[in-house]
């Protein structure tokens, strides 16, 4: 629309949960291949201008005039001499666990945050790299033919002034990312063969940890029969109330593609009630069902034994038939809860907008992308938990609104 | 000295080329026999490529897209495997289709990318090398593939792979939908005819010469030598030059 | 320009030892500099950095070249960068061509360095072959009116239409009936918030009526579209009358029908009716049955209509809700097949209207519910045998269905549709609001059953696509387009197999029976060059020629 937009995001690339999928429902096509020319597109932009590793820290002003403070972390890198080569990685002599790959895999100190991520530029981990906390190593900054390696780089306080609108496109966490406890029941963190859906995804993914070959932790074994359950840690009265939307349709995703893998798996999903309203999203379950080998109980899960073969068994209610039903499985995959990313609170204090019970954003009644303050928007999972279609739309609707601010319509 | 073979592949900018940078990224190893060049779609890949690597002799060719459903340009891959089929019909009939393949590579599948390069290098290794390469092409051969080249070039065969999608899927003027199988019979059907055409054609702009010598020469049928002259003529293409002791002699026009 | 005009320049990058550390890059600038057409060859250590960059810029002034080739890491990422180059040293930016001797080579080849260095002799060859036959060419140029037309006067056309005048862009919102509202005139409460349908409409239909940019046209159809993304004519029909528009970018936003149920259930429209004749009852208080059965999934989910319309679940549990308002002493009993209430507000209403006191039971779809006079037979897996549920009036959750003119609608504006008639987009993902053919865009039920809230975000969504358009007087377009130039004008044949097969509609017969390509639509697939029966096609920058010179440089014979 020719109006300039500064892009702020916390994490050292941008591309958020999307880029950590293998294939998206209802066409199963790969995320990073749709995703990746976004990114570029994004980057080479003239009128964007990406604020990586960089989170907000103040606002002022109103509608049409905001004054934005960003505090930018330092990498360590100079951003125009590197040139994403990877030969410092190679080098370091630090493991840490790769937060992209849900910790199922190491990476070093000095890294990329994913292998398409944009800005293409490595970052060092302080917490993580010899020199911040041992002063000692530096092997980087001999192999960097490049001389981008710069230990004495700072933080950098920003100032954006002269903002109109402000879109808040903050994502989402997983329940296990923050109250891990609520999934004791489920054996998650206790049982190997027990683990999280996006954790799977991971798996599945062909430049993931285990190379799309799927191999339980207990044994190296490729599972041939794998138990889906569905609504962990929502639609609960004891952990989270609401429904996180999207799991009905990413299980049968995970489980076509795990069969893609693998011709004789048996996949069974746990729910309690299959929700594929969206666009092709019957049609989709479906075919889960008819060709992918796809067995769906309406059950309610009480909690996960395991064998001595590490097993894990599955005790549920079949809610159909009203019995109580042991069985056994190679491997249980998780649908967990959706939750507000962290650092919602301190976000929405820095913007002074209000958070509904849950904590997501709060919006106007029957516009979604209306937050309690006159020139800030939201879309996205940060609001409610929704798909891509629905984030895609969300987010152009925002850009919208933003828009009008700025062209005077407000 | 063992052979290495010579492959040139034809990879789209959006999913193949891209997979194939991921590779470099990800730093797969894989053979370096092929070269590379970047199409903007697989649907781009006109069949007359094909056959001129061939002709020149290359020893494999392979053509590489988005998976089906996930082309950037939306159907793009559709057109080239329509296209790649009629190629690989016509090299069939000359037992000589082993030599090109067609595979989906998405922008994310580096390691698969490496992995299914070094299968076709392995493949071509054990086809040897092509008969058209080196000092002694085989010439038989090189004219049955020049009259390929010259049957994939017709505005006809153009055509008939350039419609197969939408009457297939859509219909005709009329709204009759042609059914895929009787489609396919179709091609390839004009597919054989035209090869056997344009091997007279070719023929004939060497020697004009009589249906009987053209049937020995080309080994086919000359009943069917004769019905393609006619037909032939009838497009302005070859003509009568003479006739000696009652034998008609055709000529190229 | 002749064969001895063509001086090429080739720049060989070591890329630090990316591809120094394998690759003989001086030896491989040496041998670019000896084939033809060559002026010039170096190597670089960092092609992409000022140094190179400026090495570039010097050679070009200096052997007066006029190609550019750089042999490096990848296109993908760094052809932007050195055809901004070039540019800046006054040579056409497509008279660049970019040689993969990193990602594809270099980096993949390790344990075969000669191998590797005989495929960067003959990439490099094949580029140089190409880069010889390249041409100037120019961005495409496209003027635009910024003036959008909105096709339906529902709260998705509405929303979308008083965003678009809002930002300054002039207005046109066709509606078919009288008022505008759409399906909102019939509702009676909407959901999760429960507000009055009619106050809301009335909200709206006000600020879209006192807008400033907005004309109205009501009980109009548009009835011809002619024209491309930013040059649209569009016919109106209102009453006699006939006007002209002439817009930018159109949205459709057309909505959706309801399913006739009169096979469904002994529907009578008495004892049997349909959620939204409930509404109209539930407005005007005339309620007074006592025992209420709704089924949900009545025509949907089936094989006929495989889709959920997702919408009717919370319609059931708001009227439901409604009801017990009315007369808390209601017995309600919803019969389902799963319940459709996702997220964070519908999921609540779900829990509250349960806590009212409505049952809910899940019927098999192979076993569907027997309707009687007085009582409802429905069989439960968990008591093994059927239920009798008495009821007085029978409510039908049927699904909203695509309306029976979407086919003409799609064919004036050359748009597809999908296996049940809906609007079909452009990416179900990242392009929900796109056509494929630039210009159009979509929102609302005329795409898939959607909720209010869902409209309003799908017609601002449409709006803000549509204005990327329309906030500029004129859009360049990448010029690496298809052609037909005036010198194969008489190889064309007239036989429109490339209209067929262009995925995004930019091919057409003009008035003069000639064919013509769009080429503000044209993407560079290539497609029809690949198909056109007389070869008179030309893909720019893709062109035959410059393929099969690339082939015959790797071929041998050169």
């Amino acid at each position: 629309m020719g109006i300039h937009v500064d892009m702020v995001e916390k994490k050292p690339c941008i591309g958020g949960k999307m880029a950590q999928l293998d294939k998206t429902f209802p066409t199963n096509d790969c995320s990073i291949c749709i995703l990746a020319p976004k990114l570029s597109e994004c980057y080479r932009h003239p009128n964007i201008t990406i604020y990586s590793y960089s989170e907000v820290q103040k606002v002022e002003g109103q509608a049409g005039d905001f004054s934005v403070e960003l505090h930018k972390k330092a990498r360590y890198i100079k951003e125009d001499a590197c040139i994403n080569c990877g030969l410092c990685a190679e080098k370091c002599p630090m493991r840490v666990d790769d937060e992209f790959d849900r910790q199922l895999r190491k990476r070093r100190a000095i890294y990329m945050y994913y292998l398409q991520g944009v800005p293409a530029i490595m970052t060092i981990d302080k917490e993580n790299c010899l020199w911040f906390t041992k002063n000692a190593c530096r092997i980087c900054e001999k192999t960097c033919e490049r001389d981008a390696i710069d230990f004495d780089q700072k933080d950098e306080t920003i100032q954006l002034t002269n903002v109109g609108s402000i879109i808040i496109a903050a994502g989402y966490n997983l329940i296990e990312d923050i109250e891990k406890d609520t999934l004791k029941n489920y054996g998650y963190g206790k049982f190997r063969n027990v683990v999280t859906a996006l954790e799977f995804e991971r798996l599945e993914c062909a430049s993931g940890p285990q190379g799309g070959h799927i191999k339980r932790f207990s044994d190296g074994k490729a599972p041939k029969k794998i138990a889906f359950l569905q609504c962990i840690g929502s639609r609960s009265n004891r952990v989270k109330q609401y429904c996180s939307s999207i799991c009905c349709m990413y299980t049968t995703k995970e489980a076509m593609i795990a069969y893609e893998h693998n011709n004789n798996l048996e996949s069974y999903v746990f729910y309690i009630d299959m929700r594929a309203g969206g666009k092709g999203f019957q049609s989709f379950i479906r075919r889960g069902a008819s060709e992918y080998n796809i067995k769906y109980i309406k059950s309610k899960v009480a909690e996960i034994k395991i064998d001595a073969n590490e097993n894990p068994i599955v005790v549920h209610e079949d809610l159909d038939r009203g019995t109580i039903n042991e069985m056994k499985f190679d491997l249980v995959v998780l649908a967990t809860c959706i939750i507000p990313p962290q650092g919602i609170e301190k976000l929405s204090e820095v913007l002074d907008i209000e958070l509904n019970d849950y904590n997501f954003i709060k919006t106007t009644p029957f516009i979604p992308v209306e937050t309690s303050r006159n020139g800030i928007f939201t879309c996205g999972c940060v609001h409610e938990p929704m798909d891509i279609p629905r984030s895609v739309a969300e987010a152009s609707g925002a850009a919208a609104r933003a828009a009008e601010i700025i062209r005077g319509g407000f | 000295m063992s052979f290495e073979p010579k492959i040139l592949g034809f990879l789209c900018n959006w999913c193949s080329y891209a997979g194939a940078d991921l590779a470099g990224v990800s730093r797969i190893q894989y053979p370096p026999n092929m070269r590379v060049i970047r199409v903007m779609c697989s649907g781009r890949v006109d069949p007359r490529f094909i056959i001129e690597a061939l002709e020149l002799g290359i020893d494999g060719v392979y053509v590489m897209g988005c998976h089906i459903g996930d082309c950037h340009y939306l159907e793009g891959n559709y057109e080239a495997l329509t296209k790649f089929n009629m190629v690989k019909t016509f090299l069939k009939l000359i037992d000589y289709d082993e030599r090109i393949r067609l595979d989906w590579v998405s922008a994310s599948e580096g390691v698969r990318f490496g992995e299914v390069v070094s299968i076709f290098v392995n493949d071509i290794k054990q086809l040897g090398p092509s008969p058209l390469s080196g000092d002694n092409p085989d010439i038989d051969l090189l004219d049955k593939i020049r009259a390929i080249k010259s049957a994939i070039g017709s505005p006809r065969m153009r055509a008939l792979v350039g419609r197969e999608r939408k009457l297939i899927e859509e219909g005709n003027v009329y709204g009759d939908k042609i059914p895929e199988a009787r489609y396919n019979l179709l091609l390839s059907q004009s597919i054989k005819e035209e090869y056997e055409r344009h091997r007279i054609l070719l023929a004939l702009e060497n020697k004009s010469q009589s249906v009987k010598n053209l049937a020995l020469d080309l080994e086919l049928d000359p009943s069917k030598v004769l019905e393609h002259v006619l037909v032939l003529k009838g497009r302005s293409k070859v003509d009568f030059q003479e006739i000696i002791k009652n034998t008609p002699i055709f000529m190229r026009l | 320009m002749t064969e001895e005009d063509t001086r090429i320049g080739v720049f060989i990058c070591h890329c630090g030892s990316n591809i120094g550390g394998l690759i003989d890059c001086e030896k491989l600038a040496n041998y670019a500099g000896t084939l033809n057409n060559v002026a010039h060859s170096e190597d670089n250590l960092y092609t992409c950095s000022e140094t190179g960059l400026t090495a570039i810029k010097n050679a070009i002034e200096e052997y007066n070249l006029n190609r550019v080739v750089v042999a490096s890491c990848t296109p993908r990422t760094h052809e932007p960068l050195f055809r901004e180059c070039i540019s800046e040293a006054g040579l056409n930016a497509y008279l660049f061509n970019f040689v993969n001797i990193r990602d594809q080579c270099s980096w993949v080849h390790m344990k075969d360095p000669e191998g590797a260095y005989k495929k960067a002799m003959d990439l490099v060859k094949m580029g140089v072959a190409k880069a010889a036959k390249l041409e100037p060419l120019e961005m495409i140029k496209v003027d635009i009116i910024s003036k959008a037309l909105v096709i339906g006067g529902g709260v998705t056309g509405m929303s979308a239409a008083l965003n678009l005048s809002q930002q300054g862009f002039k207005t046109y919102l066709v509606e078919k009936e009288e008022i505008l509202g759409g399906r909102l005139n019939s509702l009676y409460k909407l959901f999760p918030h429960d507000i009055e349908a009619s106050e809301f409409a009335k909200n709206l239909i006000s600020k879209v009526s006192n807008s400033k940019n907005l004309e109205i046209f009501t009980s109009a159809k548009v009835t011809g579209i002619d024209g491309f993304v930013g040059n649209y004519e569009v016919q109106v029909n209102q009453g006699d009358s006939i006007q002209n528009v002439k817009v930018g970018a159109i949205i459709v936003a057309v909505g959706s029908s309801l399913l006739d149920p009169k096979e469904f259930y002994g529907y009578d429209g008495k004892k049997v009716i349909v959620q939204h004749e409930l509404e109209g009852v539930l407005k005007n208080k005339e309620l007074k049955s006592k025992n209420i059965v709704m089924i949900q999934c009545v025509g949907s989910r089936i094989d006929e209509r495989p889709y959920c319309s997702s919408v009717c679940c919370m319609t059931a549990l708001k009227n439901a809700n409604i009801i017990k308002e009315q007369n808390p002493q209601a017995n309600i009993t919803i019969l389902y097949r799963d319940l459709y209430t996702i997220g964070v507000a519908y999921e609540e209403y779900y829990r509250k209207v349960r806590e009212k006191g409505v049952l809910f039971i899940k019927y098999d779809p192979d076993k569907l519910p027997k309707v009687d006079d007085n009582q409802i037979k429905v069989f439960n897996e968990f008591i093994g045998d059927d239920m009798l549920i008495p009821y007085d009036l029978l409510v039908l959750s049927t699904p909203l269905v695509a309306n029976s003119d979407n086919k003409e609608l799609a064919q004036m504006l050359k748009v597809p549709t999908e296996a049940n008639n809906f609007f079909l987009e452009a990416h179900v993902k990242l392009r929900p609001s796109d056509f494929a053919t630039d210009g159009v865009f979509i929102g609302g039920s005329a795409k898939w059953p959607v909720d209010i809230t869902e409209s309003i975000s799908q017609g601002y969504s449409a709006a803000s696509r549509a204005s990327t358009i329309l906030s500029h007087d004129r859009i360049e377009v990448e010029g690496a387009t298809s052609n037909l130039p005036e010198f194969n004008k008489n190889l064309c044949t007239g036989c429109e197999v490339c209209i067929k097969v262009c995925p995004f509609n930019a091919i057409k017969k003009n008035e003069d029976d000639e064919i013509e390509i769009i080429e503000a639509l044209c993407k560079g697939c290539g497609v029809c060059g690949a198909t056109c029966t007389n070869n008179a096609i030309v893909i720019r920058h893709f062109t035959d020629e410059q393929i099969f010179s690339e082939i015959l440089a790797y071929g041998g014979g050169s």
